[in-house]
């Protein structure tokens, strides 16, 4: 008779980091499960709690035995097992290693007239208890962590030092061994409010007594605390949180006792830009920015407390004396800041790298004014909007050596800006500075203006070009300067129609480096780029639904302008999904006459050896030939297209009546060279063989 | 203790230098060695080489100690209520860790007037890299009520080697501390010392001078050709102390370095380009250090680095000898021309003029 128990099982830790604990909460969710099945072990449902220091699993219906288990297994047949003296071949040898049998304990049996080896494999019951030991040894040491920790004399390895582990099955104790550490049933409490060990007296009894512990245990329960605290503060206030998820997850890792509490401080400090104040906030010191009904920032602020609620106003106090502090800072950097016009920290820019080779962020600055001088020439801008472009490039990183961004440096930009309006630089100019960075994150917004769109692409291509120039093109995952996410900058601020040529901007910006005397080959690192953004540009349209084999027809023309080759794709595939039929057929044909092609013979058929049929493909081909030619060299794809379509009954009516390969030589080249002048019509706007 | 030393017994928070000594009463009653602060300029606690050497080896460890910190770039004229070029750390470093340093921790905590129940107390992760000393760890910092007052890391490598048994290390930041300890928001408010007369001295009275005086130096005094001569002459001294085999004078010398370079880079003369250079510089010297220590201190075998900077150091003489020669025959060369040149003019040895032309002693011999 199957009896079962729960198995409880807590590996007690110094304080995890929040990530990696919510990591290895979901890693746990599968080892468990994983090890159990893999020793044999039946068992229920697995439940998985974490918290900064335990990570528990409980399994319920753990059987106390594993099934005894008899197998059959049928192997060769007797002719190819045993040899003529009557012994066992390599080949039942093999068979009975493979099972896990004796050769002794192979058997003969016949089955329907023939003569098989047959290999049986008991595998008799064991006690659960001795199989965990080593099931959940095994389960601490495939957790994955990002950085492993060693501690104290022990070899042993995770995430932090591990300080006691609880291993029961049902009342018994697991001996699980771990670093120089041995399970047994006693956990451990929060750290002041139910300090020290308390015993567990059964598997069940595990959660209770961690809960009576003052333990919320799960990831899920500390949310839910933290979202209804949040959700009281903003019922009583009439204010709201914000809650990034990056910084909520952190403050769920960060406690076992959730408390939610408001803060304020002095009113003063919203002087301050609202950037720097939240930055501080959510980033340093992990509380939650509230907001009025106007959405402006409030001088109040939540905090989620790991301590005794009965003292909350003590930890109130002295939380809104830190942020006391750091505004403090902040607004001395601020005023400090604001002393100087912000175009007096531009040649500052000498004391910041931006790449060992490429040099300071002062080169950068200015290769990205003489790159902006480029794109307003080429985009042909206005006079003002060149001046404010200008002056947005130099000004773009000034920001970067004042104390508030030295300090708080996810505000670049943001700070440029407010510098820029304090020392008088018009509106643009500044919100170009802030905007600049942009797109910071897939699905961001563009900058707003051709001022900040031309700085962005000034910028990016610089630091796109210049990495690639010094052979530091990103590989596989390694992408440390964020170059894919610049180049789909790039391209975005160009699909909303900043009309440069991408080409010559990444020529221009070569030259740029080349004139400040890098040594690099022009050539082959310019085809690298227009590769890489075509790389980019390829993902894009195939997330919009784009056909590879579209893409590669476009692409085969040698066409390297990214928006020529996203109108070309998107044109193609509009006339594609409008005609499929027609144009499915102008493939196949195409492909015919492309394999039949021989270019040595050239495009000057004789008309006089045409038959009608060919005639009147020649006349079509012909007329194809101008009217195509024309709408690309006016850039109208889709009206190339509709030309091509044209020749659609003629080509039709050539293959079926026309029998290419004549035996007449002069005739069979003639019609040759009919079809190369064919293929040549199709080949200036895509590779039709690739949509057959 | 603090009750006692006020006057009228009211319960005042403990001053700073009771902070320190019940600091160190309490790391002296678990078995450390209190040290006196190290003579010798440091950026952390850290530096000292009661931990970064003595983090090395298979030897039981446990210390404490005051230690001064100097960072230049820090100073800000005493105007920032919360930041110093020259501030205090208490460092603790105990080999192999125990198992209970944590709540040895809050202990302390405790020892100097903190009630951690009524606080909240976190262990927020924070690992340490000193690419300078090839070394990293594996901590936290310690919040009270959102401030972080002490950094607590388990070394796991040490100029370049793997650190066995592991060593942890709690760096208190006193002012930080007192700060708290006492609910004044200045660090000049400190109170430092408190007299059975009632007279106290502040942090203020104290360093706000140290402050304005250092932060001028750093800024806007320090000599920087001096600075550049010292950084080069310290680190050539440094391969002369390692090839000798000395590890720990090597270290001072490594020192030395790091203030050099740290006052150079306030007074804003180190490029961006050469930052990098000199980081390198150190980092060669430090890492040389420590194989060193390991070789000739804990007595493992690793390879001396002594040997190849003593190779370096004959080489750059052989070089110099080399040179001297090749000047020396030079001058002889032009001496050798010079006499030739001589031999059309009157003859005499004591003679070096190369024509006789004008002379008054071939006038007279002429006569």
């Amino acid at each position: 008779m199957a009896t079962t128990d729960t198995l409880a099982f807590e590996i007690g830790t110094e304080e995890i980091p929040a990530f990696d604990l919510k990591n290895a909460t979901a890693q746990l969710e599968t080892l468990v499960p994983q090890a159990l099945d893999a020793a044999g072990i039946p068992h229920g449902a697995v439940a998985v709690y974490t918290t900064p220091r335990r990570l528990i699993a409980i399994v319920e219906d753990v059987a106390t035995a594993t099934e005894a288990l008899t197998e059959v297994f049928r192997g060769p047949s007797a002719k190819i097992a045993i040899d003529e003296q009557g012994n066992y071949t390599k080949a039942a040898t093999g068979f009975a290693r493979g099972k896990g049998v004796a050769v002794e304990d192979l058997e003969l049996r016949d089955e329907n007239g023939v003569q098989y080896i047959f290999a049986t494999k008991s595998t008799p019951s064991k006690p659960v208890a001795e199989l965990l030991p080593e099931v959940l040894e095994g389960v601490i040491a495939k957790l994955n962590w990002p950085k492993s920790c060693r501690w104290g004399t022990t070899s042993a390895q995770f995430s932090r030092p591990v300080r006691w582990i609880v291993a029961l099955l049902g009342t018994q104790v697991v001996p699980v061994h771990f670093a120089d550490l041995e399970a047994g049933n006693l956990t451990w409490g929060h750290r002041v409010l139910a300090p020290g060990a308390h015993e567990v007296a059964s598997a069940d009894d595990l959660l209770n007594v961690v809960e009576a512990a003052y333990v919320v245990p799960s990831q899920q329960m500390r949310e839910e605390v933290i979202r209804k605290g949040v959700a009281d503060i903003e019922a009583k206030t009439g204010f709201k949180a914000q809650l990034p998820p990056k910084t909520l997850t952190e403050v769920i890792n960060l406690s076992e006792y959730p408390t939610v509490l408001m803060g304020t401080f002095d009113e003063e400090f919203l002087q301050v830009p609202e950037e720097i104040i939240v930055d501080a906030m959510l980033m340093h010191q992990r509380y939650f920015p509230l907001y009025d009904q106007e959405g402006k920032l409030t001088n109040c602020f939540i905090i989620v407390s790991n301590g005794d609620p009965a003292f909350s106003d003590n930890i109130i106090e002295g939380n809104q004396r830190v942020v006391a502090a750091r505004l403090y800072d902040a607004k001395f950097f601020y005023d400090e800041d604001r002393k100087q016009p912000l175009d007096a920290y531009v040649r500052r820019l000498d004391e910041v790298v931006f790449q060992e080779t490429l040099g300071t962020m002062l080169e950068k600055t200015t290769r990205v004014v003489k790159m902006t001088a480029r794109l307003v020439a080429d985009a042909d801008l206005y006079v003002d909007q060149a001046r404010d472009i200008a002056r947005a490039a130099y000004l773009s990183k000034a920001d970067l050596v004042t104390n508030a961004v030295i300090e708080f440096t996810s505000v670049q930009g943001i700070m440029g800006s407010y510098y820029a309006t304090a020392s008088g630089e018009n509106e643009r100019v500044a919100r170009a500075i802030a905007e600049h960075y942009k797109p910071r994150f897939a699905g961001d917004s563009i900058p707003a203006d051709e001022v900040g769109q031309a700085v962005a692409l000034a910028d990016k291509l610089d630091t796109i070009c210049g990495l690639f120039a010094i052979g530091q093109a990103p590989t596989g995952s390694s992408d440390p300067f964020a170059l894919r996410r610049a180049a789909i900058g790039v391209l975005s601020i160009l699909f909303a129609g900043f009309p440069i040529s991408l080409v010559k901007a990444v020529e221009g910006s070569l030259e740029i480096y080349f004139r400040s005397g890098l040594e690099f080959d022009s050539g082959a690192v310019r085809d690298e780029i227009i590769a890489f953004f075509i790389g980019r540009l390829k993902a894009i349209l195939k997330d919009e639904g784009a056909t590879p084999e579209a893409i590669e027809a476009v692409l085969s023309t040698g066409v390297e302008e990214p928006m020529e080759i996203a109108k070309r794709v998107r044109a193609l595939e509009e006339a594609r999904k409008n005609q499929p039929e027609l144009f499915e057929d102008l493939a196949v044909a195409f492909t015919r006459a492309n394999n039949l092609r021989d270019a040595s013979l050239g495009t000057s058929f004789k008309r006089d050896l045409l038959t009608p049929v060919e005639a009147d493909l020649a006349a079509a081909v012909t007329s194809a030939q101008s009217t195509v030619g024309k709408a690309m060299r006016e850039g109208d794809f889709a009206e190339a297209l509709a030309q091509l379509a044209k020749l659609r009954a003629p080509i039709d009516a050539f293959f079926e009546e026309v029998m290419v390969m004549d035996e007449d030589p002069a005739i069979r080249e003639n019609r040759l060279k009919l079809l190369n002048r064919m293929v040549g019509v199709f080949s200036t706007v895509a590779d039709f063989s690739l949509l057959a | 203790m603090n009750e006692q030393a006020c006057p009228e017994g009211q319960n005042l928070p403990p001053t700073f230098q009771q902070v320190i000594m019940n600091l160190q009463k309490y790391w002296a009653d678990a078995g450390c060695v209190i040290l006196q602060p190290y003579d010798n300029e440091v950026g952390a606690g850290t530096n000292a080489p009661a931990t970064t050497l003595r983090a090395l080896g298979p030897d039981t460890w446990r210390t404490a100690y005051v230690q001064g910190c100097r960072r230049p770039t820090d100073g800000r004229y005493g105007e920032n209520p919360n930041r110093l070029q020259f501030y205090y750390q208490f460092q603790v470093l105990i080999k192999p860790s125990p198992n209970n340093i944590q709540e040895m921790y809050l202990g302390s905590l405790r020892a100097i007037g903190i009630d951690v129940d009524k606080h909240d107390v976190r262990f927020v992760e924070d690992d340490w890299e000193s690419p300078t000393l090839g070394a990293w760890g594996l901590g936290w910092e310690v919040w009270i009520d959102g401030m972080e007052v002490t950094q607590f890391t388990y070394f796991q490598q040490v100029g370049g080697f793997e650190c066995s048994p592991i060593p942890v290390e709690i760096a208190y930041g006193l002012e930080r501390l007192t700060m708290f300890v006492q609910g004044v928001d200045s660090v000049y408010d400190i109170v430092w010392s408190r007299g059975a007369d009632g007279v106290t001295f502040t942090y203020g009275d104290v360093y706000l001078e140290n402050e304005k005086e250092y932060s001028a130096y750093n800024f806007e005094v320090a000599d920087t050709d001096f600075l550049f001569q010292e950084f080069t002459d310290r680190e050539r001294d440094c391969k002369k102390i390692l090839a000798a085999g000395l590890p720990l004078p090597a270290y001072d010398a490594v020192l030395k370095c790091c203030h050099a370079f740290n006052l150079l880079d306030a007074r804003g003369v180190i490029s961006a380009t050469e930052r990098m250079a000199y980081i390198l510089r150190v980092r060669t010297l430090a890492k040389a250090c420590c194989a060193s220590y390991m070789l000739h201190v804990v007595g493992m075998g690793v390879e001396d680095p002594g040997v190849q900077f003593a190779k370096e150091l004959e080489e750059e003489a052989a070089a110099a000898a080399a040179a001297l020669e090749k000047a020396e025959e030079e001058q002889a060369a032009v001496e050798d021309a010079a006499a030739a040149a001589n031999s059309n003019s009157c003859g005499s040895t004591s003679c070096s003029a190369s024509s006789c032309e004008g002379c008054p002693s071939a006038q007279i011999n002429s006569l």
